[in-house]
């Protein structure tokens, strides 16, 4: 009858189970007036007490068993990454890359950006973002103030058609507008994150570059990462018609195509924006744009009062002064 | 070998496993049951089957049947998971008064109390799972891959822990050992405490959103776990002394007077902090707090949080146990109802402030003023389903095991406790029933009764639970 036991070890000396079910007559009753200091004579008590302690080693004994495997399993994962494959978006890295020399840095110039809503076209065609409205990775919105001082925000759809003429904000329809300018948003990719700071299970974490990635093999889809940002920038894939590496059901947002960047190549937004509104660069490369940029214009962060620290800086009209 | 084959020995009882054994069982189980019963029982299979498809329809990732949207990621699913979580808590919290620091009046609740927790923690989890797209992973990811900054994998680690602590609480008293039961009720309450604050840290540490942010969230959620847990033992408790299941004369006499004084209590916590809440936020500067805090109380949410909460939830209740014409069962059965909604709501209006003034675009969607969330039909189904779960359960552990605390002993004395609970509870509990001042009050109970031992379900011979056998029919 004795099987062999899986994983033997400390359940093995456990094993009389039969002696478990302690005979209700003649065992609980020493148990059931225990003194506390310990003085009924130690004979009365012996059958409780090797019934106790023979289910308390069991249980022990099995305790230890699992304590000892999830300590096993979680050494192995560190020498065999269980997760890792094609769909981590971190194994796309090309060998030439070396993402600890890069800090890449994204400038967006509000000022010089007419919401054409290419970006958003670019991003969608080259991450297989779904069509769906209410999902995107980068989106261009409008923020208005009227002549009455009242600041409208409207992005019809991410902005991916353009904008019409006037605020389609409810309550900005017919006001005398005072100004006016187009802020296109991504991911801030910042460096005190939110987002990997709350993930549970670790899916979403910090490349060496500074680029924030989601693990599609972990991620559990619990938005967690979703409600923490305070940029808005992530999203629950929905799904439906996807191409390669959107999983549904897991967080997704923009990462700077770093498919596109590990190659030398610049993210699809920046390469397509006609206006040049949105630059792209390594900041630890002195001559690069960039760092010029950086040096004489001084970019601002968005919203710094989270104290995230965005590498998406921005350029031209703010928030406050719109 | 017999032609009955396997049997399952679970709680005295022979369970046969053969289909055929099985069926006729079953049949003859339905018919001993009561006309009462058998519809209670069928009802709620009939909600079960509900929720059941609704499940399924949730399963797949990213099909988008939750009415949840970039700009509100948290839903009704997620004010389920947390409902159930903090009242396993509260059940914990209030059965600790009796359990670890010995107050007499509060020992009826040791076995329901850890029986409802177990199931509670159970339908938490279950929700949870549903509203997770990967939740297998999820028991995988944090275990091989710790992230102990995040307040969610501690909440994981602690509820984990929970359930292991209150499944030993439950197996200790049922098998009799006080010890091991002694140790397991003081470790729940600790987690009790513990876990229903890291839950509230998982909202309060989100600067995102500033109706969440702060550290009154994991009082308030400690609070309304309290309350929560209170109020479900007073409906317990109730049906308990109405339907006349095991131990329902202390029930009357001891455990529903006690749940009046508990819900008291957690009801003026409540009360306070929630006056706190709409006072700090009124007045607060950080932008969207304010905004989130008018939409509470002149905004989309307000009927719910004045009409649901404040009043049916807090105000009737107070008084129904203030009242002299209504402190009796009946009344506090209402109270425990009114407290409990009052909760649920508490919870849901909480979720939805948290995100219902966005301080920024969502994925290219603007939400202005407010943005809308409205739970589909699955998840309404999922939510009642797991209520129908709950209580299904529990009318099953109630109709099949021992519920009589009259047999729960105390296995060590913590310092802080009487000597003489140890072994004599049920003559220390009998002079404390008879001498309780609030037994006069219960009206319409069988308040005057002494406690008696004969208290036993009509059904089931008091037999400890021995779930270790499986015999195998003969032979071997």
């Amino acid at each position: 009858m004795s099987e062999p036991r899986i994983g033997g070890g400390p359940m093995a000396p456990a094993d009389p189970a039969p002696v478990v079910p302690v005979d209700p007559v003649e065992a609980p009753a020493p148990v059931e007036a225990p003194d506390p200091v310990g003085l009924v004579p130690l004979d009365e008590l012996a059958p409780a007490i090797a019934a106790v302690s023979t289910s308390r080693r069991a249980f022990l004994g099995f305790g230890l068993a699992v304590a000892g495997g999830m300590v096993g399993a979680g050494v192995l994962a560190r020498f065999f990454p269980v997760f890792a494959d094609e769909l981590d978006p971190a194994s796309p890295i090309v060998k030439a890359y070396d993402p600890g020399t890069r800090q890449w840095t994204f400038i967006v110039d509000t000022a010089s950006c007419i919401g054409c809503g290419l970006c958003v076209v670019a991003c969608k065609e080259e991450n297989h973002v779904t069509d769906k409205p209410g999902y995107t990775r980068t989106w261009v919105e409008r923020r208005t103030v009227t002549t009455d001082g009242t600041l409208y925000v409207d992005s019809p759809d991410g902005g991916i058609d353009g904008f019409p003429s006037h605020s389609t904000a409810p309550g900005a329809a017919g006001k005398a507008v005072r100004a006016s300018h187009f802020q296109p948003r991504l991911c801030m990719q910042c460096a005190t994150s939110p987002c990997t700071t709350v993930c549970p299970v670790g899916a979403t974490y910090t490349a060496e570059d500074g680029v924030i990635l989601v693990d599609a093999r972990r991620c559990i889809g619990c938005g967690y990462c979703i409600v923490a940002c305070p940029y808005g920038a992530r999203y629950l894939a929905p799904a439906g018609e996807h191409g390669g590496g959107i999983t549904p059901g897991i967080a997704d947002k923009c990462n700077w195509c770093y498919h596109r960047i590990n190659q030398g190549q610049l993210p699809a937004c920046v390469e397509i924006c006609p206006v040049g509104s949105r630059k792209f660069g390594d900041a630890a490369d002195e001559t690069s744009e960039i760092v010029r940029v950086l040096r004489e214009r001084n970019p601002q962060m968005l919203y710094p009062e989270y104290g995230t620290r965005p590498r998406v800086l921005y350029l031209g009209p703010s928030v406050e002064e719109a | 070998m017999h032609a009955s084959g396997l049997t399952l020995t679970l709680a005295g009882r022979a369970i046969p496993l053969g289909p055929r054994a099985a069926g006729a069982a079953v049949v003859r189980e339905v018919r001993s049951m009561p006309f009462g019963l058998r519809l209670w029982i069928g009802g709620l299979l009939a909600v079960l089957a509900v929720a059941a498809v609704a499940a399924l329809v949730a399963l797949p990732p990213g099909w988008k049947v939750f009415g949840t949207s970039p700009s509100f990621e948290w839903g009704l699913m997620i004010v389920g998971y947390v409902f159930f979580a903090i009242m396993t808590s509260g059940l914990c919290l209030a059965s600790s008064l009796g359990t670890v620091f010995g107050i007499e009046r509060f020992r009826p609740f040791e076995k329901r109390h850890a029986i409802l927790a177990v199931l509670s923690l159970t339908t938490a989890f279950l929700i949870i799972a549903l509203d997770l797209h990967y939740p297998v992973r999820m028991v995988f990811g944090a275990m091989l891959v710790p992230s102990p900054s995040s307040p969610m994998w501690w909440m994981g680690v602690f509820y984990g822990a929970y359930l292991v602590v209150l499944l030993v609480e439950v197996w200790s008293m049922f098998t009799d050992h006080p010890r091991i039961h002694q140790w397991a009720c003081t470790i729940a309450a600790c987690l009790a405490i513990l876990a229903p604050a890291t839950l509230g840290a998982v909202f309060g540490v989100l600067a995102a959103k500033p109706f969440w942010f702060g550290i009154f969230t994991p009082i308030m959620m400690v609070a309304s776990a309290f309350l929560a847990g209170t109020a479900l033992l007073g409906i317990v408790f109730y049906a308990v002394h109405r339907l006349r299941l095991a131990d329902h004369a202390r029930s009357a006499s001891i455990a529903l007077p006690a749940v009046r004084l508990l819900l008291a209590v957690g009801l003026v916590i409540v009360g306070a902090l929630v006056i706190r809440q709409v006072v700090a936020g009124l007045t607060g500067t950080v932008p969207g707090h304010r905004e989130a805090t008018i939409a509470l109380v002149t905004g989309p949410i307000a009927a719910e949080f004045w009409g649901l909460r404040v009043i049916a939830g807090i105000v009737a209740p107070a008084l129904l146990l203030l009242m002299p014409m209504t402190r009796n069962p009946a009344g506090t059965l209402a109270a425990s109802i009114l407290a409990l909604v009052g909760v649920f709501t508490d919870r849901y209006t909480f979720v939805t402030a948290g995100q219902i003034a966005p301080t920024t675009t969502h994925a290219g969607t603007v939400s202005y003023p407010y943005a809308s969330y409205a739970p589909t039909l699955v998840e309404v189904s999922i939510f009642v389903g797991a209520l129908a779960f709950l209580a299904l359960a529990y009318t099953l552990a109630e109709r099949y095991l021992d519920m009589g605390e009259t047999d729960v002993h105390v296995g060590i004395n913590w310092p802080w406790m009487r000597r003489h609970d140890a072994g004599q509870d049920q003559e220390g509990q009998d002079h404390e029933a008879a001498g309780d001042d609030d037994v006069g009050e219960d009206h319409d109970g069988p308040a005057d009764l002494p406690a008696p031992d004969t208290s036993r379900a009509p059904g089931g011979p008091a037999v400890p639970v021995e779930v270790a056998a499986i015999a195998a029919g003969a032979g071997s």
